[in-house]
Order: C-alpha cells, then sequence, then structure tokens
C-alpha cells in the first residue's frame, strides 16, 4: 500500500440504463493534495464524484481508501468514514442562526430542550481557523456565499473528514469572495485534508491545483501535477505563481484533453445574405454577461461555442426575454423593447431550451398535442382546435423529422431522447419565427438522430431562416456554422468566419481565455 | 435516461370508475329496496349536481396544478348575497347579474394572488375562503339575522324550483349544459388545451410563450363563477340564505375531481371523470342514508374514499425508467 495516496481508483465503471457514465477509469489521489477534476457536461466526473461520496453505487472496478475496498452504499456512510461534500447549493438554512445551523440535526436535547452542546465549540474553532469574522449568533441570511461556504466546511470538518469534495465553489462568488475561499482551502490544506476541486474555471486549478484529472466520454484522458501541465519538468523549479502567459498555454493544453481530437467534417456554408441584418446586440452586460457584441445575418447559422459556464445559455436567456440586461438588442432593425418570452415570440424569435424535459416537452401529452402549443393558430379553425389540422401538423413534422414512434397519439415522455429533442424541434419550427436558436440542440441525443437534426438546422437556414446555434460541442460547431462567436467566462473572446480547415487549436485557445 | 416517466392512462381509469358505478348500484338494489326509486334517484342527482356544476371549472385549475379551496365560502356568499339584494328591492334578475360579478371577483382575486403573485393555491384560496365566509356572516348580520329567510319576493324561489317540461329540475338541465361546456373547453379550445400543458410542465409552456398568469387568472374566474350561481341557485331552492351552507363544499369538489382520475399535480383529468367521481361519491352517501348510517361514519368514510383515490392514482401514475 502507498500511504501517500488515500484515493486509489482501478478500472472504475458505471453504467446506468443504456449509458456507460464511466468507461473503467484509474488514477490515485495524493494525501494533502488539492486534486483538480475537470471535464464538459457528461465527461464522467460527475458520476466519479458521486461513487466516492456514496450518491452512486459503482457497476465495476474498484475503489480503495486509505487502501481499504472502499463502497459507501450511502452519503451517510461515505461521511462517517472521512468523505463529505461540499455542494454547489448550499445546505445552509437562512433564517437560522451560524449555532442552529452547526447543530441542526444533532441538538442535543434534554426533556425535549435544547442544550448547548459541546461539539459545538470544536465546530466554532474550525470556523474561527477559517473565518474569523463569523459569529455564532449571525442570522445565516446575513453572510456572504462564502462565509455560509466556511459553516458547510466547519461542518465537514467537525465529522473529522479527511477527503473534502467541493462542487464548483466558485461558480456563485464574486472575485473577492474566491480569494476568501482559497484562503480557505490553502488552510484546509495544511491540516491534512485532502481537497477535490471540481471547477469549470480552469485557470483557478493553477492558483490551488496540485494536480489535475481531465475526463471525457466517461474515461480519464489524463491525471497530472499543475506543474507539469504548465510545463515544468518538476516541482523544484516550479515558481509558487504563474504568469498569464503561461496559465494561458496551459489552459488550452486542458482544454484540448477535454476535448480530445476534433475531426473536422466537411463544412458546406449556408446560402447566407450579408446584406441583411436580422439581429444586432450592442454592448449588452447583465449579472454572467459582459460586453456582448454580435450581428446575424439571414439565413445564417451563427454558433456560440464555449465551455461549461462561458455564457453560451445566457446569452440565448437575454435574447429570448428571460433574463434582464443592458444594452441596446435590435431585431430586423427595431430596438428590441420586450421584456419577456411572449414578446420575444412576437418579435419573431423562437427557441428550443437547454434543458428538454425541464423547459422543452410536455411529457403526458401527446405528440400531436405538444407540436402545436408554440403556435394554436396553425391548427384553429374558426376559433376552434380542429383536430383534422392538428393530425395534419403532427404528421407534417413527424415525416419531416422522422420521428419514431407508434403514433403520434404516444405520450411524448415515453419517446427516446432524440424524438423528444425531434418533438420539442418541431414545435419550435411550427412556430415559424425568423430567427430561431437553439441551445444545445443535439445534447443527449443518438448520431443518427444528431445527424438529422442538423440537416434540418441547414435546410431552415438554406431557406433563409436565421439559427443560432449555442453548443458545448465542438464539432457540432465546426460542422454546421457560418460564423462562431467564441465565449471565455462571460465574454465574447473573438468571431470567426468558419471555414473548411477552421483552426481548432485556436479556438481553443480562445475559450481557455487565451 | 434518469427521472420519472409517466404512464399514459389517458381515459383509461374510467372504465374502472363505471365498473364501481354499476358494483354499487347493484348491491344497493339488493340491500335497498328504497334506492331504485325515482325519488331515490331524483335527489342523489339534485345533490351532485351542485358539486358537478363548481367541480367542472375547478377541475380544469387542478389540471393546471393548482387548487380552489375557496368554492363552498364563495357559494355561501353568493347566496347571502342575492337574498340580501332581493329583499332589499333590487329586481332579482339584476341581482343575480351582481351576484355573479361579485363572485367571479373573488376567482380573479384568486388567479392574481396564484397565477401572478405565485402564492401557494392552497395558502391563497384558503384564505379567500375565510374573508368570503366572514363577509357573508356580515351580510347576514347588517340583514339582521344568522340567515336570510324571512322577507323575500315570492318570485324568489322560481329559478331554482323550475321544472323544465315540468319535470326535470333545472340544475339538472344546468349540469348536462355546463358539462357539455367543458368537455368542448377540454377538446376544442386553446384554454382546454393550456390548462393541461401548464399542469403538465409549467416552464415549458412559459417558454412556449402560453400566458400562464392569464389563463390561471381565467379559470379561478370560472371556477367562482360557477361556484356564485350555484350558490344562488341553491339559496333559490330552499327559499333561504345561509352563511355556512358552503362548508366541506371545497373537500367534495375535491374528491369528484380526484375520483375522477384528475392529478393533483396536474396534466391530466376530463370533465367525464368528474360526472363519474361524482356519481360515486352520490351513490356513496346515498347509500350510507339509505342503509342508516349515522352521519359521522359517512365523513370518516368520505375522508377514507378520498385517500383511497389519491392513493389509487398514485399507484398507477408513475413509473421509473
Amino acid at each position: 500500500m502507498n500511504n501517500d495516496v488515500i484515493v486509489e481508483v482501478r478500472g472504475l465503471t458505471k453504467e446506468f440504463p443504456g449509458v456507460k457514465a464511466l468507461k473503467g477509469v484509474d488514477f490515485d489521489i495524493k494525501r494533502g493534495s488539492v486534486h483538480c477534476v475537470v471535464g464538459e457536461n457528461g465527461a464522467g466526473k460527475s458520476t466519479f464524484i458521486k461513487i466516492l461520496t456514496g450518491a452512486h453505487r459503482r457497476t465495476g472496478g474498484s475503489l480503495k481508501y486509505n487502501g481499504k475496498d472502499f463502497d459507501p452504499k450511502s452519503i451517510r456512510e461515505a461521511m462517517d468514514n472521512g468523505i463529505s461534500v461540499l455542494y454547489q447549493e448550499l445546505n445552509v438554512v437562512d433564517d437560522l442562526t451560524t449555532e442552529e445551523n452547526l447543530t441542526l440535526g444533532k441538538e442535543n436535547t434534554k426533556w425535549g430542550f435544547i442544550r448547548k452542546s459541546e461539539g459545538l465549540n470544536k465546530t466554532m474553532d474550525i470556523i474561527r481557523s477559517l473565518d474569523d469574522s463569523i459569529e455564532l449568533d449571525m442570522p445565516v441570511d446575513q453572510l456572504s456565499v462564502a462565509q455560509k461556504q466556511v459553516i458547510e466546511i466547519a461542518k465537514a470538518l467537525s465529522t473529522d473528514c479527511s477527503v473534502l469534495v467541493m462542487d464548483e465553489p466558485t461558480a456563485s462568488l464574486s472575485e473577492d469572495e474566491v480569494r476568501r475561499l482559497f484562503l480557505t482551502v490553502k488552510k484546509l490544506k495544511e491540516q491534512g485534508i485532502t481537497i477535490v476541486f471540481i471547477s469549470h474555471k480552469l485557470s483557478e486549478i493553477f492558483e490551488i491545483g496540485d494536480y489535475v484529472t481531465v475526463f471525457r466520454d466517461g474515461e480519464m484522458i489524463g491525471t497530472k501535477s499543475v506543474p507539469e501541465i504548465a510545463g515544468y519538468d518538476d516541482a523544484a523549479g516550479c515558481p509558487d505563481t504563474f504568469d498569464d502567459a503561461t496559465v494561458a498555454e496551459a489552459c488550452t493544453e486542458l482544454v484540448r484533453m477535454m476535448i480530445g481530437k476534433v475531426i473536422v467534417q466537411e463544412y458546406v456554408p449556408s446560402t447566407s445574405d450579408y446584406s441583411t441584418k436580422l439581429l444586432e446586440v450592442k454592448n449588452v452586460n447583465n449579472r454572467r454577461l459582459k460586453n456582448i457584441n454580435f450581428e446575424l445575418y439571414k439565413g445564417e447559422i451563427l454558433g456560440f461555442y464555449g465551455l461549461v459556464g462561458a455564457g453560451k445559455t445566457e446569452v440565448g436567456r437575454v435574447l429570448y426575454g428571460i433574463d434582464d440586461y443592458e444594452g441596446e438588442i435590435s431585431v430586423n432593425g427595431k430596438k428590441a423593447e420586450y421584456k419577456n418570452v411572449i414578446g420575444a415570440l412576437d418579435a419573431g424569435l423562437a427557441m428550443v431550451p437547454e434543458e428538454r424535459r425541464v423547459d422543452g416537452i410536455f411529457g403526458q401529452l401527446s405528440i400531436r398535442a405538444n407540436i402545436p402549443l408554440m403556435r394554436m393558430d396553425s391548427v384553429m379553425n374558426s376559433g376552434l382546435i380542429s383536430r383534422i389540422k392538428e393530425n395534419r401538423l403532427a404528421d407534417k413534422f413527424m415525416n419531416m423529422m422522422s420521428v419514431a414512434a407508434k403514433d403520434r397519439e404516444q405520450a411524448v415522455a415515453f419517446l427516446s431522447g432524440g424524438n423528444q429533442q425531434k418533438v420539442v424541434i418541431a414545435k419550435c419550427l411550427n412556430r415559424d419565427a425568423d430567427i430561431i436558436m437553439l441551445d444545445e440542440p443535439t445534447r443527449g441525443v443518438d448520431v443518427g438522430a444528431k445527424e438529422e437534426i442538423h440537416e434540418i438546422i441547414r435546410d431552415l437556414a438554406n431557406e433563409g431562416k436565421s439559427i443560432i446555434v449555442f453548443s458545448s460541442e465542438l464539432p457540432e460547431i465546426t460542422n454546421l456554422c457560418d460564423r462562431i462567436v467564441l465565449m471565455h467566462d462571460g465574454n465574447v473572446g473573438e468571431i470567426m468566419k468558419n471555414q473548411k480547415d477552421v483552426d481548432v487549436d485556436h479556438i481553443m485557445s480562445v475559450v481557455a481565455g487565451g | 435516461m434518469t427521472g420519472k416517466l409517466r404512464l399514459p392512462r389517458f381515459q383509461s381509469q374510467l372504465p374502472i370508475l363505471v365498473g364501481i358505478i354499476v358494483i354499487m348500484m347493484i348491491f344497493l338494489t339488493i340491500v335497498s329496496p328504497n334506492f331504485l326509486k325515482a325519488q331515490n334517484f331524483s335527489n342523489i342527482l339534485l345533490k351532485i349536481g351542485i358539486y358537478i356544476l363548481i367541480a367542472s371549472a375547478a377541475n380544469l385549475i387542478m389540471i393546471t396544478g393548482n387548487l380552489d379551496l375557496s368554492v363552498g365560502a364563495v357559494l355561501a356568499f353568493s347566496g347571502i348575497l342575492h337574498a340580501y339584494m332581493c329583499k332589499h328591492g333590487i329586481p332579482i334578475p339584476l341581482s343575480i347579474l351582481i351576484t355573479c360579478l361579485a363572485a367571479m371577483t373573488w376567482g380573479v382575486f384568486n388567479g392574481f394572488t396564484v397565477g401572478k403573485l405565485r402564492i401557494v393555491p392552497v395558502v391563497a384560496t384558503l384564505g379567500t375562503m375565510y374573508m368570503a365566509e366572514g363577509l357573508a356572516f356580515l351580510i347576514a348580520r347588517w340583514d339582521g339575522g344568522t340567515n336570510i329567510m324571512l322577507g323575500l319576493p315570492g318570485a324568489y324561489t322560481r329559478l331554482g324550483r323550475y321544472m323544465l317540461f315540468g319535470k326535470i329540475p333545472i340544475i339538472i338541465v344546468l349540469v348536462v349544459i355546463v358539462a357539455a361546456i367543458f368537455l368542448f373547453i377540454e377538446k376544442k379550445t386553446k384554454l382546454g388545451r393550456f390548462s393541461f400543458a401548464i399542469g403538465d410542465n409549467r416552464s415549458a409552456a412559459e417558454l412556449s410563450g402560453i400566458n400562464v398568469t392569464k389563463v390561471i387568472i381565467i379559470l379561478y374566474a370560472l371556477s367562482a363563477l360557477l361556484a356564485g350561481f350555484s350558490g344562488i341557485l341553491q339559496s333559490s331552492r330552499v327559499g333561504l340564505a345561509a352563511p355556512n351552507v358552503g362548508r366541506m363544499m371545497e373537500t367534495y369538489v375535491l374528491i369528484v375531481c380526484v375520483l375522477g382520475g384528475t392529478k393533483m399535480s396536474g396534466g391530466r383529468g376530463s370533465i367525464i371523470g368528474v360526472l363519474l367521481g361524482a356519481a360515486i361519491i352520490g351513490l356513496l352517501e346515498n347509500g350510507l342514508n339509505l342503509l342508516g348510517i349515522e352521519h359521522f361514519y359517512q365523513e370518516v368514510a368520505r375522508g377514507l374514499l378520498l385517500i383511497i383515490a389519491v392513493i389509487a392514482q398514485k399507484n398507477s401514475k408513475s413509473v421509473k425508467s
């Protein structure tokens, strides 16, 4: 047994019905290190974390913890063994004080009255050692997110935790708070606690990470020490902090590992009309977006590409009237005044949302009932729903998109992911909007359906519709789009024209923040 | 794929309900000689008629995934208001009109709190329930009593006791008309289709450009209108308005809808189910009466029925994929 290794993963697999989420993963987590885990959505990092923390059971391979086989059946069991999680969604109760939060669920009671707990002092000591500005009697809702995280961390440490998993802890923090969190992380490390750190912000790895493991498509692509990634052969010659250029280059290297080899397929330009500007976005800012500028022309497919969290979806939400913004958006030369989805639809925009289950399908309703919902007029006859028109419409789209279903009366919840997506797209197309936005149009869709959906998108552009595709799959973007907006951390990094031999390396360095 | 998938049952629970009704009728025919008499059937129909009138709109509200607990109180409020106005010289047709508008105001208020302010429907409509009932008691007291009976004009009972062709009570006629209208709304109108869509997936409905708030306000207004008109009808039939007549009406309506297969979380239900659900509860009460079972036992039975109906629905509605 190697004493330096606290978690040893060998051939770990996890299968869900129909999906292999982890395909045999091997790597070690060193004791007392900050070990970063990165990968795009669906890469398998969350699955790995869930197995480590007892939320999922593995289906194969082994996982050793402190040299012993470890297969926790519940989060509780993992916690009792010293593995705790700091979730992205904090579990603090805002209405209670710090003290009440710390003792929640383990109140020391006598005759039903709560007594001060001895364990509390220990937890308080931990909190003070991490952040001395937190008082016991402070209501938690007066604390910042970073301070709330400290409370959660202290709760974890009070249960004698030796591995702390932090799931995107910086996602909702301000820059200042991120500094404070990193200080906390360093203090934890000094106390000998192993940190497993998940983040979509790659540059953070070079500030606090010791090791980084990259996941892609359920496989472990590489586990390297941070100096190694940054280009230093051994830790001795490596400086404490890296300069910006080194970080940018190293981030690009990580992105390359996360995305893998991009097979650039034949890209066929759409018959775009660059004299007709349909959409113009000028200096748009909001909580997540910084100074967004771009234009969309008639018959064009515009792609938004960036890593998870880069702000692609947020651009879509602004355009579709869901989120507030400052700045100017013009549709068809007219300033857009709309403030909600109905207004956006009236202005001529329609969207296929990212989360099809949550925002797209009406699962209990039939295919026939789903398709006309964005434009009921298409099935109305003198003010009433016409079953004949509904059937005709459903048949038209089911044919056009080759939806595989028993019949048009089948409830959409029972279709496969690809077919559900086709129904959602059909619903959107039936709106007959001039500008069609598709957020992750082929996520969770099988290869055949993916190709079909791409074909439909190309046809639409050639018919004169303007399309915006938001995708975190680079091949989808390079196959489909005429121009590509590269996003990084809420900014537009660059807008480039697509071409047959597009420079994939350049794209990766831009989305990595270089 | 993870997550919950729902079994498409559509109307498939309806044959079961018909079966239950047939079994109940056979059983009651055997054990009670009075069951098959015309007078008994007329009693059942009059009783469940009010439930159906109110449940038809309340059912659509439930299909959107919401709830209206204020129907009973709005019914009582409307009966009192109507009686009060008629007693104090306002012509009956005008009083009916004003009462209907007043009732709808309660509904629009519910729709606003639930649809726009997004207050939990149980709480929002409970608040309305107390307000409407409180006002009903106040109006009765302004009139000088606990209920309004003496001094009503002679024509007051004409509407409620009207018989079509001299033998069909008006409430039965109305039930047929209202049920037909709601069947139509359910199948043929945007309002109906949007109700199902909202109950199925509110977020997707909003992103599809459906004006969710508007739909919810219209439905609550319809529900209150029907409750209000039922109040007018009921008080006109008995020639008396009392502020407490609507108590427990909301639970009857709830039971009728749930028995009829409407999902409490929304997205599924039908007016046909409401009719059958009402028939079951009508037969149950009638049967227990015929068998001479004390009122309090009947309440226990009713509560049990509600829970059984919900459990039956829960067990058949979802499968893990």
